[in-house]
């Protein structure tokens, strides 16, 4: 039913929008305890930061990434000098760019759940001789369970249906960095409606399942923090 | 007798600043004042959640803050038990897992204090397969203590633990603290602002008021002290007494107490004659008469003089003396209807079930 390119498409698109969530979620839930937490001087600005890639064109993101991973770019040449690696254009790249568009929504997600635990539970494992990091991860990332998987696959979701920032930074290389949304899009481009039919209808599968999933599981009784 | 805690040091807000010194004895000590007053405040700084900004604070000897020095031990290495006002029982693990919490993160050498001997104790054994909900609030509090006993503390802070705990209940963790005191060489320090619990629980007293600690001092010696009324409500002033025992009157409910040369009809006591026990009589409790009463239920008459008369922030406190030497509460009203000054021959009627024990 799929031919070989779809399939290839929709590997893409599940490799990039893992690599996004896995590298994003970290990230995520330190962004927001610094901002649920902690208090300084800067912290208005890290908010806003974190929430650009919502507002800007998916478009300016991609560019933005393509002048900082690109070869002559500040990361970019940092890699290539040292690593001899060259991100844009892979799947790496479109791995990033649904890092980058999502990690607002992660952020959001992970604030939510932070902000519902006592910050008194940290301090009474302290004075259990937990230290900062061991009660973190002991106390606050347990409880705060139901925002990470919440903050994942939404995430996740967000990925798979990336495509302006991908299309810029990873570009639309068919088998290598075309994914599924890139791909639904060449096929109309080139009139090749059916096979966007095909596609179309699979990309809404996936977006359910990962919809779905999300539901599913913050139904289930789990830990009773919030 | 020696000192566990030194400590002198400062912390201001915005608008509230902590200012103390002073060094707390072996024992039981309460933290006593009305909210705002800064007794949670003190507590953080001892426990290293709260950093002061000046001073220096020393447990055993050993330094755990100094602003000179730059030292600041962080709180999970202080060794400090905490029991904070709510209950803080981490839901995602059982009764058991939060008990053992901070006994796996004490190193097997400084573990004096086996989590068994606590669970016994504190009669939780059967609730260890339990997760945090569902439980009792007295169950939560004898938790929460064995999970804080089990890291083998060198202090014990608590924060208004009896709060919202039923009369019976209080009394049971009272046991258990004193218990923790003598059996397991513990120095526990008890923020509170009811008097009853400060008299029942602690050896001394310090009182805060408005940031400043007022003053410290044994606690039976408490209500002897001048500065006490400043920050007493209407009420809340207690007659804390030194009394042997003289008669057992089972069948009447009532055992005779001799205070002075006075002797009081108070309710039984379960203890040989001969014996001295503490009573405490509340000073709002006492009647005061001009002319002795004929046909009262109350038992006790006492013929005394007044010494002083001090003005409260509503009412007026008459000091009587010097046998039997007592504080009466009474109102402005009162003062003035019955015409009372210094050195006049006045009658106390106090009722035999408005003294309580202390021992």
């Amino acid at each position: 039913m799929l031919s070989s390119p779809d399939i290839q498409a929709i590997l893409v698109s599940l490799q990039a929008a893992s690599l996004g969530t896995i590298l994003g979620l970290p990230l995520a839930i330190g962004i927001a305890w610094v901002l649920v937490r902690s208090s300084f001087k800067g912290k208005a600005v890290l908010d806003i930061l974190v929430s650009f890639p919502l507002v800007l064109p998916p478009v300016v993101t991609g560019y933005v990434m393509l002048i900082v991973l690109g070869r002559q770019g500040p990361i970019g040449s940092l890699l290539y000098q040292t690593l001899g690696i060259n991100v844009v254009f892979t799947w790496v790249a479109a791995g990033l760019a649904c890092c980058i568009v999502s990690l607002p929504l992660m952020v959001r997600a992970m604030e939510v759940a932070i902000s519902g635990i006592d910050p008194k539970m940290e301090l009474a494992a302290r004075s259990l001789g937990a230290g900062p990091i061991k009660a973190f991860t002991s106390i606050t990332l347990p409880l705060a369970y139901r925002g990470i998987i919440s903050a994942a696959l939404i995430a996740f979701a967000r990925g798979l249906g990336e495509f302006g920032a991908t299309m810029i930074v990873a570009g639309n290389i068919p088998g290598k960095t075309q994914t599924l949304p890139l791909a639904i899009f060449t096929n109309l481009q080139t009139g090749d409606d059916g096979n966007a039919i095909r596609l179309i209808v699979f990309s809404l599968a996936l977006a359910s399942i990962s919809l779905i999933t999300h539901h599913m599981l913050l139904k289930r009784r789990g830990f009773r923090n919030q | 007798m020696s000192d566990f805690l030194n400590f002198n040091f400062s912390k201001s807000y915005p608008r509230f600043e902590l200012r103390t010194s002073g060094s707390f004895p072996d024992g039981i000590v309460a933290i006593f004042g009305p909210s705002g007053s800064g007794k949670t405040t003190f507590l953080n700084c001892i426990a290293g959640i709260t950093i002061p900004d000046t001073g220096e604070i020393r447990l055993n000897k050993k330094l755990l803050f100094s602003s000179d020095s730059q030292t600041n031990i962080s709180p999970n290495k202080r060794r400090i038990g905490y029991m904070f006002q709510e209950n803080l029982l981490f839901p995602h693990l059982t009764v058991e897992q939060n008990i053992l919490y901070g006994y796996r993160l004490t190193k097997p050498e400084e573990r004096t204090i086996e989590p068994e001997l606590i669970v016994d104790l504190l009669e939780i054994r059967h609730l260890l397969n339990r997760n945090t909900e569902g439980l009792s609030m007295g169950e939560q509090q004898r938790i929460v203590l064995a999970r804080a006993l089990s890291t083998s503390p060198d202090l014990l802070l608590l924060d208004e633990p009896l709060g919202s705990l039923h009369a019976s209940m209080k009394a049971s963790i009272i046991l258990h603290l004193e218990y923790i005191y003598k059996e397991l060489q513990i120095p526990i320090i008890y923020v509170s602002h009811s008097l009853s619990e400060v008299l029942k629980i602690s050896d001394y007293t310090m009182v805060m008021h408005e940031g400043n600690q007022l003053f410290f001092s044994r606690t039976k010696a408490l209500f002897n002290h001048p500065e006490l009324s400043r920050i007493m409500s209407p009420g809340a002033i207690q007659n804390i007494l030194e009394a042997t025992i003289i008669e057992h009157r089972a069948t009447h409910g009532i055992t005779m107490v001799q205070i002075g040369t006075k002797v009081l009809a108070v309710p039984y006591i379960q203890e040989p004659t001969g014996e001295v026990t503490s009573i405490s009589i509340s000073a709002a409790d006492i009647l005061l008469a001009l002319e002795k009463p004929q046909n009262i239920s109350a038992r006790n008459i006492l013929t005394t003089t007044i010494e002083k008369i001090d003005p409260l922030i509503t009412n007026f406190l008459i000091h009587t003396g010097p046998d039997p030497s007592l504080k009466v509460e009474i109102t402005s009203d009162a003062l003035i209807e019955m015409n009372l000054s210094v050195g006049m021959e006045i009658y106390l009627i106090i009722k035999s079930n408005s003294i309580t024990l202390l021992d």
